[in-house]
């Protein structure tokens, strides 16, 4: 981890941003979800796959010789095509209820790891990214965090700038705000939803290839990814993606800070401990009866 | 009679089936055995209480957590074994009281996370094995009559799925049972009707808590071995797998859903391991058996086989009607 041992303010500032360039792809994560859920009111269970599978197929033509950028490209597109596909067959079938769609997706990332296991095998992978250790307020850490950071935030702009002012973008949100008025206006919601998945599958895809370099990827890598991303997206309901960047990189920074002074043990708890909390404080205020959410 | 013909027949398949069955198919129907008792409480839970827990192998793994280490410290196995159930059930009312406050979903990831974070803790915790797990759990025994054989341990597993079979079916047929399969339906319906929403919930919770505790300590006995990694993520979604493709509700449903499941994974894998399969065979088949089941039965049998199957019947021996 970052960081030279001694001088405590360096010691924070590298910690600081390692976290925010673990937690941009949480974010990434997490805004997938947004996106798939806002649309749909799915929460898709198979979100980690699209990363493990773009992350895989990024490391593999990375591995024949296809250069930087093209291979990371061909990962998001795979993530863009899995999503389609999981939205397919989640949502694709008329009167599916979310609940419905949502073991169907858990059982869709189960047949994604005997994908993975087939063409990749069950050996974690990974591949070179931005190298050498890049130096800020004296802080060393690995140059790579920054290009998450940099990546991520022009992601989330462009995101906004989609949802609000493009055409699709505002369908997009109307069936988000309104399914049946998104309707009597003429959109197509079943197909709405499923440019959802696509985007979602692409958002995913993107947390995968960007986050492998500094983190190995193997079949199973989904749960943590998920887990991390659905904490990070219910800060906002699982509606606001704006919050959920800001929950992810929350998450992301509490990790490190909590591995970094804890020693290295109990990050995983830190992330879930505050996901349990926020979802039992949100519970508390909401009255424990929500019956729309089923 | 139409009560015990069912509790007899499954009486009688535990009873008489181990010593028929070859050695290395005994280990398959022990660990059915297990996987239904669990299943049993994982139905009851989504059936009845509405509720998804995605984090039942926690549970299990409490129970045989519990086990092992009262017998690696001396503690007379059947008390550890008689422990097992009760701590799990312990730790599900703690958790519960904060975790039931929340649903769909929210529900099923907060149960995942609490199943991460046990498996986080339990692999740093050095005086439980740590990530190397625990070792050397002596074999079941009763004053003084050690179970060494696989054969006493399908007996055990079938005694303790036996014991599920009938606590369930006792709980779905009491006043309790009726109001949790009103609030299953509508929640605020049978609020209003005067059932007890809150504490049936964690009733059940606890229940089925405690039925995965005890499978799971019979599972340390078995095996004398235990590890973090033996309560894998993947496990809480098998039981969901079984408890779903079986048909919620239904007491036969996680008895048929496990066995289906089990049975098709152990042919799959006798398949995966012949000569000229690669290795990967069996991790791939496997998971692509729960997917496929998983999915085709959600989307085309959302009832589950039990169920379906039931109406099939009825369906058949119906009189025409043109």
């Amino acid at each position: 981890m970052a960081g030279r041992k001694g001088d405590p303010m360096s010691d924070l500032v590298g910690y600081l941003v390692t976290g925010l360039g673990i937690g941009a792809g949480f974010a990434l994560v997490a805004s997938g979800l947004v996106a798939i859920y806002r649309v749909t009111r799915v929460v898709n269970f198979a979100q980690g796959a699209f990363a493990v599978l773009a992350a895989m197929l990024a490391a593999s033509l990375l591995g024949a010789g296809v250069p930087h950028g093209l291979a990371e490209t061909g990962g998001v597109a795979l993530g863009a095509i899995t999503g389609l596909l999981v939205g397919i067959v989640a949502i694709g079938r008329p009167g599916t209820s979310p609940g419905t769609s949502l073991i169907v997706t858990l059982g869709l990332g189960v047949l994604a790891y005997a994908v993975e296991i087939l063409i990749w095998g069950d050996q974690p992978r990974s591949y070179p990214g931005v190298p050498g250790v890049a130096e800020l307020a004296g802080a060393r850490l690995q140059a790579h965090y920054l290009l998450i950071i940099a990546v991520t935030a022009p992601v989330f702009a462009l995101m906004a700038w989609f949802f609000a002012r493009t055409d699709l973008g505002r369908a997009l949100s109307a069936c988000a705000s309104n399914r049946y008025a998104a309707q009597v206006v003429g959109i197509d919601v079943r197909r709405m939803g499923l440019l959802a998945f696509t985007i979602g599958g692409a958002l995913g895809g993107l947390a995968g290839v960007l986050t492998t370099p500094v983190q190995q990827v193997t079949f199973d890598s989904d749960v943590a990814l998920i887990v991390n991303g659905f904490a990070a997206a219910v800060l906002g309901g699982l509606t606001r993606p704006v919050v959920a960047l800001a929950g992810g990189l929350l998450l992301g920074v509490a990790q490190t800070l909590a591995a970094g002074y804890g020693g290295g043990a109990y990050q995983v708890e830190v992330a879930l401990v505050l996901m349990l909390t926020v979802m039992i404080v949100q519970a508390a205020r909401t009255g424990p009866v929500a019956e729309t959410a089923r | 009679m139409r009560r015990l013909l069912p509790a007899g027949l499954l009486l009688a398949v535990l009873a008489l089936l181990p010593p028929l069955l070859p050695e290395r198919h005994l280990a398959t129907f022990v660990l059915l055995a297990l996987a239904a008792t669990v299943t049993v409480g994982v139905s009851l839970l989504m059936g009845y209480a509405g509720q998804v827990s995605l984090g039942q192998a926690s549970f299990y793994a409490i129970g045989a957590y519990t086990a092992g280490l009262l017998a690696v410290h001396g503690v007379p196995p059947l008390l550890g074994l008689l422990a097992a159930p009760v701590i799990a059930a312990v730790a599900a009312t703690l958790l519960g009281a904060p975790l039931l406050r929340l649903r769909g979903h929210h529900l099923a990831f907060a149960t995942l996370a609490v199943q991460l974070i046990l498996l986080s803790l339990l692999a740093q915790a050095d005086w439980a094995g740590g990530a190397i797990g625990l070792q050397g759990i002596p074999r079941f025994s009763v004053g003084g009559f050690e179970v060494r054989e696989d054969l006493g341990y399908a007996y055990a597993a079938g005694l303790v799925l036996m014991i599920a079979v009938l606590i369930a079916r006792n709980v779905i047929e009491s006043r309790a049972g009726r109001g949790m399969r009103a609030a299953a339906t509508s929640e605020t319906a049978a609020a209003a009707s005067g059932v007890a929403i809150g504490g049936y919930r964690l009733a059940v919770f606890a229940l089925s808590a405690a039925f995965a505790g005890l499978a799971g300590g019979v599972y340390a006995f078995y095996l004398g071995y235990l590890a973090p990694g033996s309560f894998p993520v993947l496990l809480s979604i098998e039981f969901v797998v079984m408890a779903v493709v079986g048909g919620l509700g239904t007491i036969a449903g996680p008895l048929v859903g496990a066995t289906v499941i089990v049975l098709l994974v152990q042919l799959l894998n006798t398949l995966g391991t012949q000569p000229g399969m690669p290795d990967y065979a069996p991790a791939v088949l496997s998971y692509a058996v729960y997917a496929v089941v998983l999915i085709v039965c959600v989307l085309y049998l959302p009832r589950g086989l039990v169920p379906a199957a039931r109406a099939a019947v009825t369906r058949l021996t119906a009189p025409d009607h043109v």
